[in-house]
């Protein structure tokens, strides 16, 4: 019987995401991963695996569409949605970072321009040092920005930090940490407690180690 | 932008309601209003428009900014009514300050919130129904609302389909008193409590206690439950306030389990908003298929000392629209929820839709089924008024 319905973000985080999941005892067949349906079910029926963009995830928890929902934190911090978090899942780690050109000191202006695909998180960060700051939202390539003169510096997620380098970017301060994240909707902790605290154990037995 | 606004548009969060899914809601209403009245409940309307700083000392700062304001003629800053508890209070304290004790006050009024506070409750104005019993703090009276509470959910066929959380503020105020916590400190483990995240809330709490006690009290947070939850409460919180709570809480489980309600009640220590407001037992109400709650309440013998008068206070709201929209879904299944009640309508309909009578003759008809209860629908085709 059908119990929970999982929302998972795709790209990024996924594989690793439904990795974990399997191990937990929700796996989805590899026949199944490979179609290109968007809802899938689990073999033994008890879960339903729904793919949506990261920034979806959280509407779908959110609504009680999804249940539950695996996505990255810094997709939750820009969301601003009501969720339940119960569990870091140690995948996917990287930081959200302020960058600017090498040599550029962002000290010296009365504003700054900010090209970001995260303006919620940039607006925060700078609102509560105080700094006045002009938000330019982008919906990708945001490195390309300070050099071609749309931006003064750039907040964006930063893995490895090849692409900063690559764009002549580097890091000034890091505003936060990023890692998947176990979302739950508030209605179905309740309502479906027992299915959701049994998924809670085994990913948590599986992300101790 | 054209100069001119289309008229066909209406503002975010605000909505229509009509035939089936308007007598609906209208059915759930008076079926609360109807079990208030069972319980010796009095109606209350207050103003649909107030000043400000009424919502401000009565829900808290935060709570009040969500309103729509706008000024008076002398300047004084107003609201569209965000909250009705405020008000019934402030009456309480003023209008009814001389009235025999316990108080008790129900409501069904729309609320407007400028601000929704997440994506899934996109509605500004939604109806509120609620009670308020004001002067008892025992035991009985909590009992009170949570029974009326239940019995308005099993009314609408919910049975089965719901479940009411219980917390006390005590037991978190008594930890956070005895960690000596700032306010800076004591909302990141709100917080942290909040969307239970466990393994964060363990490694805030590191330095204040041993690793076991932590993760013990952490995983507490994390998941509710029935009497064990309470047993197990008392073998990680030791201090005594919470311990306080701890024996309320108890002794209200102990009523459910006789009264056979424990199927629909939940401990939950992890419910913890709004801690400011509430002085001891909280709840909430979620049902199957809502997104997100659909009502909530609590103990507040704080509220009523802002409006000049001290006394304890106990109440409860349920959001009329996210329950309607609950049962309209659910109403698929079982019909007989969204029809119109006399249901010998349609033939009376038919009869009257006979063009050569004369409008004496069908007004004479009308009125006759009328006066049985009968509903009518007169036909107005080729008889204008010349």
């Amino acid at each position: 019987m059908l119990e929970l319905t999982i929302a998972v973000a795709k790209g990024r985080l996924q594989d690793e995401a439904l990795a974990l999941l399997a191990e937990a005892g929700a796996g989805v067949s590899s026949q199944d991963l490979s179609s290109r349906r968007l809802a899938v079910d689990d073999e033994s029926g008890r879960y339903r695996f729904i793919f949506v963009k990261p920034a979806d995830v959280p509407v779908y928890v959110e609504h009680g569409i999804a249940d539950c929902g695996v996505v990255g934190r810094d997709v939750l911090l820009e969301s601003g949605t009501d969720l339940l978090q119960p569990l870091s899942l140690e995948i996917g780690r990287c930081r959200i970072v302020v960058a600017a050109r090498t040599g550029v000191s962002l000290n010296d202006l009365g504003m700054l321009r900010v090209a970001t695909k995260y303006p919620r998180i940039a607006a925060a960060h700078f609102g509560a040092r105080g700094r006045p700051v002009e938000i330019i939202e982008l919906s990708g390539s945001v490195e390309l920005a300070p050099g071609l003169g749309l931006a003064d510096c750039i907040v964006d997620l930063v893995q490895s930090g090849r692409t900063l380098r690559e764009n002549g970017l580097k890091e000034i301060e890091v505003i936060d940490e990023s890692t998947g994240r176990l979302v739950v909707n508030r209605a179905s902790y309740q309502l479906k407690a027992k299915a959701i605290a049994s998924l809670i154990g085994a990913l948590s037995n599986k992300t101790d180690r | 932008m054209d100069q001119t606004e289309p008229l066909s548009r209406i503002p975010t969060g605000m909505r229509y309601y009509f035939g089936p899914e308007a007598r609906l809601r209208r059915t759930v209403e008076e079926t609360a209003m109807n079990i208030f009245d069972g319980w010796s409940y009095e109606e209350i309307t207050t103003p649909t428009v107030d000043y400000y700083s009424l919502f401000e000392h009565g829900m808290g700062r935060v709570e009040a900014h969500r309103a729509f304001r706008f000024t008076d003629t002398d300047g004084r800053l107003l609201a569209l009514r965000p909250d009705v508890t405020s008000a019934a209070a402030r009456a309480a304290a003023t209008l009814f300050a001389e009235r025999e004790r316990p108080l008790r006050l129900c409501y069904a009024a729309p609320v407007f919130r400028q601000q929704p506070q997440s994506h899934a409750e996109w509605r500004r104005e939604s109806t509120q129904i609620g009670c308020e019993l004001i002067g008892a703090n025992t035991r009985v009276a909590d009992l009170e609302v949570l029974a009326i509470a239940a019995e308005f959910l099993r009314r609408l066929d919910l049975e089965d389909n719901y479940a009411i959380t219980l917390n006390d503020v005590g037991i978190f105020n008594g930890v956070a008193e005895r960690l000596k916590l700032d306010p800076t400190s004591r909302e990141e483990m709100r917080q942290l409590i909040d969307v239970r995240n466990a393994a964060d809330l363990e490694r805030f709490l590191t330095p204040y206690t041993s690793t076991g006690e932590a993760q013990a009290f952490a995983q507490l947070m994390q998941l509710s439950g029935k009497r064990e939850s309470l047993d197990l409460a008392r073998r990680v919180i030791s201090n005594e306030q919470s311990g306080v709570a701890l024996d309320r809480l108890e002794s209200l489980w102990n009523v459910i389990e006789s009264l056979g309600l424990a199927n629909c009640f939940e401990i939950d220590f992890g419910d913890v908003a709004r801690l400011d407001y509430y002085t001891g037992l909280t709840f909430k109400v979620y049902v199957t298929g809502a997104g997100s709650r659909v009502g909530s309440g609590g103990r507040y013998d704080g509220l009523t000392a802002s409006f000049g008068k001290a006394e304890p206070a106990v109440g409860f709201v349920v959001d009329l629209d996210a329950l309607t929209e609950v049962l309209r879904v659910r109403a698929k299944d079982s019909p007989e929820l969204c029809k119109p009640q006399p249901q010998k309508l349609e033939i009376a309909a038919e009869m009257l839709e006979d063009s050569s009578a004369s409008p004496s003759e069908l007004f004479l008809r009308a009125l006759e089924r009328r006066a049985n209860g009968e509903r009518v629908s007169l036909s107005l085709v080729g008889k204008s008024i010349e």
